[in-house]
């Protein structure tokens, strides 16, 4: 089962620095991807982006999908070369 | 044997029923259309919203009283659904079970219908963005996949044999990647994979906040304990933390609750000293799936 890490996680992937929101692909980078443990993060497109077009490169971002199950180990955030991960929480 | 094969086995396995494997279920159900809808969007199912609830964060809701049960409930519920299918954003009537080598091999060469392709997991893409082609599929579902290209593996040749199919299966085993056989939806049997935990997003639910998205094995590892050396080979190859090591015996505890029975373990031991036994024969976890 879940480890039970105290408090609520709370885990920000800045859109501006990387994902849809700029010409930062994260399906080239995965750098977060890889180094989490626990796999916290999803690589996704952007809702709706496949009634447009489901192949757009400029469509895929990260969301932190499974927050209680993070370990607060901070890799992604020191790996992350864009500075776009963000990872903070209450006690 | 678990209640999927109570009610849908006709008297066997659920998944050794050739029936759930037909294209007339596929036509039946529409299922053509509600297939290309679910995998040409299918890795935004868990964070879009379906009646204002996705998965981000679900661990937390989880944990609140009451709203943690209901969750549960309602997961379960859309997890077992045997209704026909509506929404392809819902994992409606997506439930799986844990199966050996041997097992796989039968439906390869007996349920599968073709054409069996092999494509890239989505899971492991989801989660580490690594194309991985490892996941085998049958019949209407290898038609679709063949329509999207991001899951076409790049330079294998992926369009298999029955034959191809179960070397490829075997291979991943023998590597320690867990069998996993899936209704999706429910009635229709389309998919054969081989997972992995943390990555695969259907062991996810019960591995980590128990809910039952996919049963324990029709079987269960037993250890003859005077062939065993105390190698240490088996411990890493069990993905559900089951094989402890005691260095000091030189032997192996195994925690039978733990055990899925993926039969993974058999592969790593040169003693032979681990096996598989019917699950619904064993003492105490006849009815542990
Ligand atoms: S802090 Fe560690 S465990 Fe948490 S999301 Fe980042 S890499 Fe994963
Ligand atoms: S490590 Fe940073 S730049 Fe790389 S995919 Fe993750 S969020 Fe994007
Ligand atoms: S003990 Fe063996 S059969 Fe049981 S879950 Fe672990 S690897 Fe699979
Ligand atoms: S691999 Fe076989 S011999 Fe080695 S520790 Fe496991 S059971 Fe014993």
């Amino acid at each position: 089962m879940a480890n039970q890490i105290k408090g609520k996680t709370k885990i920000t992937i800045d859109y501006t620095r990387c994902g849809d929101g700029v010409d930062v692909d994260p399906r080239e980078c995965r750098a977060c991807l890889k180094v989490c443990k626990p796999a916290v993060f999803l690589l996704h497109e952007t809702l709706g982006a496949v009634e447009e077009n489901p192949y757009d490169p400029k469509k895929w971002r990260i969301t932190a999908l499974w927050l209680d199950l993070c370990t607060r180990c901070m890799k992604c955030v020191e790996s992350c070369p864009a500075g776009a991960v963000a990872v903070t929480w209450k006690e | 044997m678990c209640d999927l094969c109570m009610k849908h086995g006709a008297g066997g396995k659920w998944y050794l029923n050739a029936e759930h494997y037909s294209n007339q279920i596929v036509e039946k159900y529409n299922l053509r259309d509600f297939l290309m809808e679910q995998y040409k969007n299918f890795e935004q199912i868990s964070v879009r919203k379906v009646h204002g609830f996705n998965a981000v964060g679900m661990g937390y809701k989880l944990r609140i009283p009451i709203i943690g049960r209901i969750v549960k409930h309602t997961a379960e519920k859309m997890l077992h659904s045997t209704n026909p299918p509506t929404n392809p954003f819902k994992a409606e009537g997506h439930i799986g079970q844990v199966i050996p080598l041997e097992d796989a091999i039968a439906i390869l060469e007996t349920c599968a219908v073709e054409p069996i392709i092999e494509k890239n997991c989505m899971c492991r893409y989801m989660a580490r963005g690594e194309k991985e082609a490892c996941c085998i599929n049958f019949g209407v579902m290898s038609e679709i996949i063949d329509k999207l290209p991001r899951f076409i593996p790049e330079k294998d040749k992926y369009f298999l044999t029955r034959k191809q199919a179960v070397e490829r299966f075997r291979e991943h085993n023998r590597k320690g990647y867990i069998g996993t056989i899936w209704f999706g939806p429910y009635p229709y049997i389309n998919n054969l994979c081989s997972c992995a935990n943390p990555e695969c997003a259907g062991l996810r639910p019960r591995l980590d906040y128990g809910i039952k998205s996919i049963y324990k094995a029709e079987y269960i590892v037993h250890y003859h304990e005077d062939e065993c050396n105390g190698c240490g080979a088996c411990v890493k190859f069990c993905q559900f933390g089951a094989i402890e090591l005691d260095r000091v015996r030189k032997k192996i505890t195994i925690n039978l609750d733990k055990c899925f029975g993926c039969g993974l373990c058999r592969h790593a031991c040169k003693q032979n000293a681990l096996h598989m036994a019917p699950r619904d024969e064993t003492p105490g976890f006849e009815k542990d799936y």
